[in-house]
């Protein structure tokens, strides 16, 4: 294990096609990698409704978790039956992010990422503080 | 046919790793990098221990997840990843799952293991290893026994810091995915 954490506090949910088939007709993956997010992959469209909706579930208890220690969230595409996965977990829907282009998407997450406000042991390992009025 | 691989969820997001352990700031890219350059699709496994326990828990070995609880949890979620799987293979696709060594719920090969962990948390690094598959990889492989579906070839890996996959590791996951 490493003596400090090195996440990103940054989680983007990014739809399946936009990953797997090249939708977005840029690397979506590469950029989120290159702009430090962590990825959290949603189900293909195509699985049954019996399969999606189990793991859609699972994914906004994860976001629930992430909410809460005020992690950035963002969406990356689209997912049928995720607004209402998120909305029996009580979680709000994360800010939506369309891009043409690496640099215009990474250009969007930056955006966002400035809200970045982490509350939890990892930040806290890392100095970094949720309340901008600290040092 | 596709080749898809069901990888353990933090080698894409090591958000949901312990506090402590993450090796990097989102995707773990020397290994997505390697499975992308042998042309797999890929899905991501829930992460277990997140939702259950949370952002902020502890690191724990096996036996501290070995309740009828957590694994009641593991089997909810694995019930949509069995899904997946039977979905892919209906399709004739080729699927293989890559888990975490050293990990007491998404270990393959290697997890960890101290019966008599627990209380204050004070231990060394690395000293509760131990031959043996994490719980929610044993309810998923038991998951699709059920349903008689095949399991999938499986191997797991171990996160290491900094842009490269150490040796080792490298020809461990190419031996297997190329056998």
């Amino acid at each position: 294990m490493t003596d400090i954490d090195l996440r990103g506090f940054r989680v983007a949910l990014v739809a399946d096609e936009l990953i797997n088939d090249g939708g977005a007709g840029f690397d979506v993956l590469g950029a989120l990698d290159e702009a430090g997010w962590g990825v959290v992959l949603l189900p293909p469209t195509w699985y049954p409704d019996t399969t999606a909706t189990p793991l859609l579930d699972a994914i906004a208890d994860q976001l629930h978790e992430y909410n809460r220690h005020g992690y950035v969230l963002a969406l990356v595409g689209e997912r049928p039956g995720l607004d209402a996965a998120l909305a029996r977990a009580g979680v709000p829907v994360p800010p939506a992010v369309r891009a043409h282009t690496a640099s215009e998407l990474r250009a969007k997450l930056a955006d966002i990422a400035s809200a970045l406000a982490p509350r939890d042991a990892a930040a806290a390992q890392r100095g970094i503080s949720a309340d901008p009025a600290r040092p | 046919m596709a080749k898809v691989a069901f990888v353990a969820h933090c080698l894409l997001n090591q958000n949901a790793r312990v506090a402590g352990g993450a090796y990097c700031s989102g995707v773990y890219s020397p290994f997505v990098a390697e499975l992308r350059r042998r042309g797999y699709r890929l899905a991501q496994l829930p992460c277990p221990e997140l939702a259950f326990a949370g952002l902020n828990r502890f690191w724990a070995v096996r036996e501290q997840y070995d309740t009828i609880a957590f694994r009641r949890h593991c089997r909810s979620l694995v019930a949509g990843v069995a899904g997946a799987i039977t979905a892919h293979l209906e399709r004739g696709d080729e699927v293989v799952l890559v888990g975490v060594d050293g990990s007491p719920t998404m270990g393959v090969q290697i997890t960890s293991s101290d019966a008599g962990r627990g209380g204050r948390p004070e231990w060394e690094d690395d000293a509760d290893l131990s031959a043996g598959r994490g719980i929610l990889i044993e309810e998923l492989l038991a998951e699709l026994e059920a349903r008689g579906v095949a399991a999938p070839r499986l191997t797991g890996i171990r996160h290491a810091p900094g842009d490269a996959l150490p040796d080792r590791q490298r020809e461990a996951l190419v031996s297997f995915l190329e056998a």
